[in-house]
């Protein structure tokens, strides 16, 4: 939220004529009131200063019946959506916004789950929009493939070419790392990237040195100057630790005298554990510690990221890509087989996937205006329901 | 019904039978023939024709003088049809038993048997295979049998295709035609370095058309059509080993890559091009030559402002990360790859080439490793104009590349070639050994028709005016998977799709954004 406030602020201090949104405004399309609130706050700032807010869906906070929260803020005239369009003989035909300021020509396609906004792209008119005149800006949020970086290769992107060709910029939601590109017929296509971060990755990249922040775009009839701005809320410590050649007890007990002279007060620690013990479980060097001992050091907040760890007492299991439920999904999937059980609703997929639903009732958050003792009941009845057990305890 | 005679066999040996046609039995050369046994029938073949006659030739040198000089112009032979005749030589090609059982012939037909034209029904062994690849129909001389010519896609792929032929014969169009037939099956991951840009479509019928294109093929060029990939490859993609056989480097340049390379792993073109100190190892003659040389290649340099810049349009420094992963996985879930490298030169094609068959090669040999490469799809690169990586010449003078080593080793790997070439004889008698699939097509060049024959599956020797005179869109598959040299008619690939096309239904598509 500190990083969303002060880029508001740094757009209402360079004055600048409007601000567009290339998706996931919100981690989610009915995200928790007390963030909304806090955004629309800030929003209202921007909007009274006069300055209009252009959004698109991103994958996370899309709706397919339009009732985002993004749907709801657009009812309000707090933000404008920019995504409009029908399908005319099999060709998407987009609906082209201007900013009534700057007559800037606005058109987007909105992220949606899983990359399926492809078909959209795949259907576009894109004849149309390239004689569209004057000074265009086109939105979307999906990963290009051409501009991916080699991590995300295997998540869904489209190849550049299915973007309309001239527009003066393409300014490119979805990918959380920044990138500035072009290539003939797409001169400048620019993915910002997070401006703080979603995922460990992102915070990892961030402690590694790579610079949040958004762009500034000054433009005529055409673009003069593009400049990054940064924007920074706080410090990072990054610590990478190898356990090879150790067992369990050994790197857990370098790796704590190691952390515990590092300097992390008032800094978001990520530590990085890699490498293959030589014996033991990965489970010994135990996450709770080391967060325990960092938050004991100062540390704002800690971050673990232990997806490099394995050991030689366990088969190792290759993950490629960042989405969260994926990665979940195949781990449970490749590790069940390791866990003995005699019931045969715990094996295998039906085992994974009861691990799975179960995860993702624990994973639910206590409401507002939820009682403690509520939460608790909720909690239990809907785990109790997705172990099948719902009728037997009562 | 009794079928037509065609002939008769009168004379010969072992692999040059010869057999009497009958007068209007129209033999013609490479004409699949049949002799009835009593067991079953062999299938056999005319491949040269001679005339024969009863009448003494001074008697027909005298009887042609007499007519050409208007002397008794209404002469004619006594009974003609019966005293002049062609004699065809055939050689005996497959024994088909009672119950379909398919053997070598190692015995003669029976003497005096009577042979006439294969019919389809004949051919009935020639079932469709597993994973098959399509080649054609039966050609018998220059007639068309309603019979379908495959191979088993994992088998033929994996052990290499050769498709020799001079320009014109038809090769673009065999390989789209294979293509075509081969792109669902996941079964079969297939590279095409396209130097002419021929096979996808852009501007006529191309694989574009298939109506699993969406989900199956992948096209990659410098200049893309819409919805397809821009072929940007970047610099950190690139290693030392990838230039290996591609591109000339003295010892002491190949030894100032790998001390750059051990040093700043993907950064080292860019430390190169910026002549970073390494300290002494590297003189600075070696290293403004492999400057001036990756400049050449990659169009790496250092801008005014000492900023590293890449002036090519297939390599770049910010671009181009996941290409290769994205190719190769696209190859390893079975799909086929078409990369455009009409617009690049030579070296450059060729290296984009060894960087995406290198990677699957590589990966292959992992997964061999892991014990895991039978779950994949066998992947066959395409390479035209095969002499430029795999001719003698070239891996005398440069070693050998990734397609030399995949046409040695690859058949370990599940990873073969499939080279098109108007130059056999080029490629060394060891590569073409390896070679075990050959698609004939015409070729007028007698050296390479021999270099051909001498390394087919089959005993071609008696084949080599059948090959001269092989008409456009006609072959000879010559195969360790098929038991005999087959004759095959080739289809027009534009006719073929047409054939092979469904209408499609169109369904509005609700838009929400």
């Amino acid at each position: 939220m500190a990083a969303f406030n002060k880029a508001m602020d740094i757009c209402m201090h360079e004055n600048v004529d409007f601000v567009l949104i290339s998706g996931d405004l919100f981690h989610a399309n009915l995200p928790d009131m007390h963030v909304v609130n806090e955004a629309v706050k800030k929003m209202k700032e921007v909007k009274d200063a006069g300055i209009p807010l252009y959004v698109i869906y991103g994958s996370h906070d899309y709706s397919p019946n339009c009732t985002s929260i993004i749907d709801i803020l657009d009812s309000t005239g707090l933000i404008k959506k920019i995504v409009k369009g029908e399908d005319v003989d099999g060709k998407l035909r987009l609906e082209i916004f201007t900013d009534s300021k700057t007559q800037a020509k606005l058109v987007g396609i909105s992220g949606r789950k899983g990359g399926l906004e492809k078909n959209y792209f795949e259907m576009l008119d894109r004849e149309r929009l390239e004689k569209e005149e004057g000074f265009k800006i086109f939105a979307f949020h999906s990963a290009i493939s051409e501009l991916k970086p080699e991590f995300l290769a295997q998540m869904e992107s489209i190849p550049v070419s299915l973007l309309p060709k001239g527009f003066d910029y393409y300014a490119s939601g979805h990918v959380h790392k920044r990138t500035e590109s072009g290539f003939s017929g797409y001169e400048r296509v620019v993915f910002p990237g997070v401006l703080f971060g979603g995922y460990p990755r992102d915070l990892e990249d961030s402690a590694k040195g790579e610079k949040r922040g958004f762009y500034i775009v000054s433009f005529g009839a055409k673009v003069e100057n593009v400049k990054f701005m940064e924007v920074s809320v706080c410090n990072f410590e990054y610590f990478e630790y190898d356990v090879s050649d150790k067992n369990s007890v050994q790197a857990k007990k370098d790796l704590l005298d190691k952390l515990s002279i590092i300097e992390a007060k008032d800094k978001i620690a990520v530590v990085k554990i890699k490498g293959e013990l030589s014996g033991g479980k990965t489970s010994d060097i135990s996450s709770g510690e080391i967060r325990d001992l960092l938050k004991e050091n100062g540390a704002m907040d800690v971050i673990i990221n232990r997806y490099g760890l394995t050991s030689k007492d366990y088969a190792s299991v290759k993950i490629v890509g960042e989405d969260v439920p994926t990665l979940e999904t195949r781990l449970l999937r490749e590790n069940i087989g390791a866990v003995k059980v005699s019931r045969e609703e715990l094996k295998a997929d039906n085992g994974a996937k009861l691990a799975q639903d179960l995860l993702k009732v624990l994973r639910q958050e206590q409401k507002l205006n939820e009682t403690r003792r509520d939460y608790v009941e909720r909690i239990q009845k809907h785990a109790l329901d997705a172990l099948g057990l719902g009728d037997e305890v009562t | 019904m009794a079928l037509e005679i065609t002939g008769q066999i009168i004379a010969g040996k072992t692999g040059q039978i010869l057999a009497r046609e009958k007068a209007g039995g129209e033999i013609e050369i490479g004409d699949l023939l049949v002799a009835e046994e009593d067991e079953g029938y062999v299938i056999l073949q005319a491949y040269e024709l001679v005339y024969g006659s009863q009448v003494p030739q001074l008697v027909r040198e005298l009887m042609a003088g007499m007519k050409l000089e208007g002397i008794g112009a209404n002469m004619d032979f006594l009974e003609p049809q019966l005293r002049n005749y062609v004699v065809a030589q055939i050689k005996a090609l497959l024994r088909v038993g009672k119950n379909s059982e398919l053997k070598i012939p190692k015995t003669l037909p029976k003497f005096f048997a009577t042979i006439r034209h294969a019919e389809e029904k004949d051919l009935l062994f020639l079932t469709k295979p597993k994973n098959p690849v399509y080649l054609g129909k039966v050609r018998s001389g220059s007639k068309m049998l309603d019979v379908d010519v495959y191979v088993n896609g994992v088998d033929t792929l994996t052990h290499h295709v050769l498709i020799p032929a001079t320009t014109g014969r038809g090769k673009s169009n065999l390989v789209k035609v294979m293509l075509w037939s081969v792109l669902p099956q996941d079964c079969l991951g297939i590279l095409v370095l396209d130097p002419h840009d021929e096979y996808y479509g852009r501007h006529g019928k191309g694989l574009k058309d298939h109506p699993s294109a969406k989900q199956c093929l992948r096209y990659y060029s410098t200049s893309p059509v819409a919805g397809t990939n821009t072929l940007v490859i970047n610099l950190r993609s690139i290693l030392p080993w990838h230039f290996q056989g591609i591109v000339d480097f003295t010892d002491a340049q190949r030894d100032a890559i790998s001390l750059y390379y051990s040093r700043f792993r993907d950064q080292w073109i860019e430390n190169i091009v910026r002549s970073t100190e390494i300290g002494d190892a590297v003189a600075p003659r070696t290293l403004e030559v492999l400057k001036r040389k990756f400049d050449n290649v990659l169009g790496v340099y250092i801008d005014d402002h000492g900023d590293f810049q890449c002036r090519s349009r297939v390599f770049s420094d910010t671009a181009g990360l996941a290409t290769t992963r994205e190719i190769t996985k696209a190859l390893e879930e079975g799909k086929k790859v078409v990369i455009d490298t009409s617009r690049l030169l030579d070296e450059a094609e060729l290296l984009i080439g060894s960087i995406i068959s290198g990677g699957i090669f590589h990966q292959y040999q992992d997964y061999k490793s892991e014990g895991t490469l039978e779950e994949k799809p066998v992947i066959s690169v395409v390479i035209e104009e095969a002499p430029r990586v795999l001719g003698a010449d070239v891996l005398t003078a440069r070693g050998d590349n990734i397609y030399s080593t995949i046409a040695r080793e690859g058949r370990k790997f599940r990873v073969g070639l499939i080279a098109i070439t108007q130059l056999v004889s080029l490629i060394p008698r060891t590569i073409l050994a390896n070679m075990n699939t050959k698609i004939i097509l015409g070729n007028e060049l007698a050296a390479e028709r021999q270099a051909v024959m001498e390394s087919a599956a089959q005993d071609l020797s008696s084949d080599d005016r059948a090959i001269a005179s092989l008409d456009k869109g006609e072959a000879i598959v010559s195969s360790n998977f098929t038991r005999f040299a087959v004759p095959i008619q080739i289809p027009l690939f534009e006719k073929y799709v047409e054939d092979n096309l469904q209408p499609k239904e169109k369904n509005k598509t609700v838009f929400v954004g």
